[in-house]
């Protein structure tokens, strides 16, 4: 024994043991129990959500979404640090904003990113997308914001015929030319790799771009369907009855707190507030009163039930 | 100084045989609860066993092969085993004042082993290519970016979150549940609360 271990052991009887024997049994059980579980539950699968589907099945919502990110007046296109330069919009707590000592790290312009290089890509395959494309580039900013806000009005009345989405006749410019492009894209499945086309081609291990696209209603209502929400507990079940990450309940519970979850900066106050709780985690053992509350709960007594038969608490 | 006779002196003075393969226990563990730890980590061998699997054959294997989901299922199932005996194991640790009689390195160690394997956790769930993991990548990247690392730590980069969650991750875990078992295998087993001889 080593002076350390043999210091605790001092005056304590002891039996026999057999750590391998028991550390053996113990993998055994454990094992059997997961390939049980495994072979009874399997896991979750539910797939991606994708703009394939989303083009075929709700094409104005997919529109939608697209003429946000050309008009510039999508969520993203405001979000703040990291993506884009609006350092008033990043989440604080206390008026302190860690994301703007950053700042702008993985920069996003989603016009470009997210549509005109997609269409630019498009436009070497269709002569028509390639002169909407310049007659769009080639506007006054006027110009282009008219086509876009009278485009997205128009979409709230859009009839979808067939495979096409028809809308009543209006100054729209060239628009309809690049959402058709947008459209096409995404109903061939190539939407998504347009987006994730990085610079060192074939190679694409980044998706941010790509899930960044997705994001927008469409996908909350899927998550809302599958009582995903962030109001639904979020992150810390899956889809279907299966058990997610049960341990984060202590983070998702923080954002069904009205004053948290309802807040501007929710995810700061979230985040602050469980870094607070493991630090106390962290330094339980150096806490006067807290490194003594095992004492006053006294479970251990039914712990160490056996001991305290033959060695009563003086 | 000679490294190797000073690291022999170490480990013979803080881990003996017996320390390390013990033979004989107090009288006073005898409850389920010391089962916990055992059961984390032989949880945690069957996450190691089956990740690797899953490694060898990539990450997409399991969505077109019924053999892949199969070991996607114990990989997940593993997971819920060993936070499951992470967290019984960390209540019991509480409830039993484990940090008494100057133990607090191995408490201390264990919760940072458990942060690092919350975060192992929601890496994996972003690596299953499926719907969970485009939406939790979504979620988690706001709170990333809300506490200003959403750079250093992009949920929406599979690549970087492949390797966090294959070797960088299970590395420091590893590690550190090492340290914490052979840090409480040179202290021994705590004293029940009232039998301390020198604890605060």
């Amino acid at each position: 024994m080593s002076a350390r271990s043999d210091a605790t052991l001092r005056g304590i009887p002891t039996k026999p043991y057999d750590l391998l024997r028991e550390g053996l049994i113990v993998f055994a059980v454990v094992a059997v129990l997961i390939v049980v579980l495994a072979a009874a539950f399997g896991s979750p699968d539910y797939p991606t959500l994708t703009a394939q589907e989303v083009a075929e099945q709700e094409p104005v919502a997919y529109l939608k979404l697209v003429s946000g990110y050309l008009s510039g007046g999508s969520d993203l296109q405001t979000y703040g640090p990291p993506y884009t330069a609006n350092p008033a919009n990043a989440q604080r707590i206390f008026g302190f904003a860690p994301a703007n000592i950053l700042g702008v790290a993985l920069p996003i312009d989603a016009r470009k990113d997210f549509v005109l290089e997609p269409l630019a890509r498009v436009a070497r395959l269709r002569p028509s997308v390639q002169d909407a494309l310049h007659q769009f580039e080639s506007a006054s900013d006027s110009d282009r914001a008219a086509w876009v806000a009278h485009y997205t009005v128009a979409l709230d009345k859009a009839q979808v015929v067939g495979p096409s989405v028809e809308l009543a006749a209006g100054d729209y410019g060239p628009v309809p030319a690049l959402m058709d492009g947008m459209l096409d894209l995404a109903r061939a499945g190539l939407m998504e790799a347009a987006l994730n086309a990085s610079a060192n081609q074939p190679y694409a291990l980044d998706n941010t771009k790509a899930l960044l696209f997705m994001q927008g209603d469409v996908e909350s209502q899927v998550a809302g369907t599958l009582d995903m929400q962030g109001g639904q507990w979020g992150i810390s079940h899956e889809t279907g009855n299966y058990p997610g990450a049960w341990w984060l309940w202590p983070y998702t519970f923080l954002y069904q707190v009205p004053a948290i979850g309802n807040s501007p900066n929710a995810d700061a106050l979230a985040g602050a507030i469980i870094g607070l709780v493991f630090l106390l985690l962290l330094t339980l053992p150096f806490i006067p009163g807290l490194n003594r509350l095992p004492r006053g709960l006294k479970v251990y007594r039914v712990i160490w039930r056996d001991w305290y038969r033959n060695h009563p608490r003086p | 100084m000679n490294l190797t006779r000073w690291a022999q002196a170490f480990i013979a003075k803080n881990l003996s045989m017996e320390d390390a393969l013990p033979t004989r226990m107090p009288v006073y563990v005898n409850s389920i609860v010391y089962l916990f730890g055992a059961m984390t980590l032989a949880a945690l061998g069957m996450l190691i066993a089956t990740g690797v699997i899953i490694t060898i054959f990539g990450p997409g294997w399991w969505h077109v092969s019924r053999a892949g989901h199969f070991v996607n299922s114990l990989h997940f199932w593993s997971a819920q085993v060993f936070f499951a005996g992470l967290l019984l194991h960390l209540i019991g640790k509480f409830f039993m004042a484990a940090w008494r009689g100057g133990r607090w390195p191995a408490w201390v160690v264990g919760a940072i082993a458990f942060g690092l394997s919350v975060f192992s956790g929601l890496t994996g769930f972003i690596l299953q290519t499926n719907w969970d993991s485009q939406w939790i990548s979504g979620q988690a990247k706001d709170a990333m970016n809300a506490l200003g690392v959403g750079r250093i730590v992009n949920t929406m980069n599979s690549g970087q979150m492949l390797t966090l969650h294959v070797v960088v991750l299970p590395l420091f875990v590893v590690c550190l549940v090492a340290v914490h078992v052979l840090i409480v295998r040179h202290e021994g087993p705590v004293r029940p609360i009232g039998a301390e001889e020198h604890d605060a």
